[in-house]
């Protein structure tokens, strides 16, 4: 419980950081919400000139955007050191935190607020809300597909970042691992056929992020739901365990920096 | 005069084939945005018929193929390391040399771009090769190679002029994903600009960006050759250039005058 309200004040502590110099936050969120309109212009365009993909509509399309920007705005806004583990393994940054009282990941987390894709977050719901039919059922499965799709981003960059503990480097793996997943969730699922959609489902789960929670919120069925919620706490844990697997394996950097 | 600045180039050049691991990196990167627009282009095409605007599936492959090739060759983030550069003073420390500070930085930008255009290319083409046969326009390929060149230095050009703002705007670095999306959309990297409305072509045709990834990627793909392309991408290169000069310079004064 203790350890828990440490983590809720060090978030705190990481948005009020964020938020602290108020002309860059709403620059860079404002900067992004503008990237985003610019991926749906792109969308936009392409339904007007070629109707539907593969049984893929705009409005689906949409909804697809919608959950992707939800997704980065959680996992990559509030949790911005979920991709960067590998880096702060290099730069000894880990040494400082593992003298902490709190689990080292998921301090290190929550330590972090990324201020432009805040505007993601703001982003995505309101996409939803304009251009995906929201019910009230929907808006509960599209929480829900946005929550395990982040819960499936955030284990697959952290797991990718632990291999930094083991083989050295600065996290290239992950960085690559981060950018692969993000353009494969980027684009509707049924576009792809043979292997590369099974490595969506395996290796790289970009299925889980966007292509999954957009059937679930289009024909929702309980099956789809539990697979779901099973991959979302099934990768956290494999992530834990690859985390502690890693530290036992690392080594200090013998760079003493602030936590 | 040139000496410093050829000298910037060949080192830059360099210093990417001494960093395998990132070169690597970026053109995995690359290929992955390959698999996943060949994958979408087919669909689409399979959708239309077979033709999407003029373009087959595999005119549209070779059409990514060659517009991502000269976006990836760039830094994506080169506009925030500008605007780092010129925010910590990195910048009034160049200006003690005895050249110039915008021709050494692009100098240096052209020779880490040049290698990673020429990997970028060699890997797409094999791949698209593989995957949709012979580029459709071979006449006009050949002007690829010149053209992606000047794409290129259009872009790093325009790069300088836009991350000048930082002489006077604190915030300008967190400005450069807005200008990589102009370059994505209305510098035809993800779509040929014939898949726009009529009135957004007239508006991408009077800005620069399609110097930038659409001019190389139609002289592969589309037909009938247009090598005007690439006499219009050389008069804007001098234009961006010009502006990225007029911008240094301002700026320059204005850290003299004002401190950086």
């Amino acid at each position: 419980m203790t350890g828990m309200r440490a983590l809720l004040g060090t978030m705190r502590t990481a948005v009020v950081e964020a938020w602290s110099n108020r002309r860059s936050f709403w620059v860079q969120a404002s900067a992004m919400i503008l990237n985003d309109a610019a991926w749906v212009a792109f969308w936009g365009l392409f339904f007007h000139k070629i109707g539907q993909v593969r049984g893929w509509r705009s409005d689906q399309v949409m909804l697809m955007f919608a959950i992707l920007a939800t997704v980065t705005g959680i996992s990559m806004g509030l949790l911005s050191n979920a991709r960067k583990l590998g880096q702060l393994v290099a730069d000894g940054q880990l040494d400082a935190v593992l003298t902490l009282p709190v689990d080292p990941l998921a301090y290190l987390l929550v330590r972090r607020v990324d201020t432009a894709l805040l505007g993601d977050l703001a982003f995505g719901p309101v996409l939803f809300a304009v251009a995906a039919h929201p019910t009230p059922q929907r808006t509960v499965l599209y929480v829900l597909g946005a929550l395990t799709g982040s819960a499936v981003f955030v284990s697959f960059v952290v797991m990718l970042g632990s291999v930094t503990m083991v083989a050295g480097g600065r996290g290239e793996q992950a960085d690559l691992g981060f950018q692969a997943l993000l353009i494969l969730a980027s684009y509707p699922l049924d576009v792809f056929g043979g292997l590369t959609k099974l490595m969506m489902f395996t290796v790289i789960p970009a299925a889980f992020l966007t292509g999954v929670p957009v059937h679930l919120v289009d024909h929702f069925r309980w099956a789809t739901l539990a697979a779901m919620l099973g991959v979302a706490v099934g990768s956290m844990l494999l992530a834990g365990v690859v985390f502690r697997a890693g530290l036992r394996r690392y080594r200090s950097g013998a760079l003493w920096t602030r936590a | 005069m040139a000496g410093p600045y050829a000298a910037a180039f060949a080192a830059a050049a360099g210093r990417v084939l001494r960093r395998p691991g990132e070169l690597a990196v970026r053109l995995l990167f690359y290929a992955v945005i390959l698999v996943v627009f060949a994958a979408l282009w087919s669909a689409a095409a399979a959708a239309t018929g077979g033709l999407v605007a003029g373009y087959s599936a595999a005119a549209l492959l070779w059409y990514v193929t060659v517009a991502e090739a000269a976006v990836v060759a760039t830094k994506p983030r080169l506009i925030e390391d500008i605007g780092v550069d010129i925010g910590t003073g990195a910048v009034a420390t160049e200006m003690l040399r005895p050249v110039s500070v915008l021709w050494l930085r692009l100098a240096s930008e052209l020779g880490e771009a040049a290698v990673r255009l020429a990997m970028a290319l060699a890997i797409g083409t094999a791949f698209t090769w593989a995957v949709g046969g012979a580029p459709p326009a071979r006449a006009g390929a050949l002007l690829a190679l010149p053209s992606a060149v000047l794409a290129v230095a259009a872009n790093l050009a325009a790069q300088h002029a836009f991350a000048g703002a930082a002489f006077w705007l604190s915030d300008a670095k967190a400005t450069w994903f807005l200008y990589q999306k102009l370059v994505f959309l209305l510098g035809g990297m993800l779509l040929p600009l014939q898949l726009f409305p009529a009135w957004l072509e007239r508006v991408a045709w009077v800005l620069p960006f399609w110097t930038m990834a659409y001019a190389p990627a139609r002289l592969t793909a589309g037909s009938p050759p247009q090598p005007w392309l690439l006499a219009a991408q050389a008069a804007w290169l001098v234009v961006l250039a010009g502006a990225a000069a007029v911008v240094f310079a301002a700026g320059e004064r204005h850290l003299e005058v004002a401190g950086g």
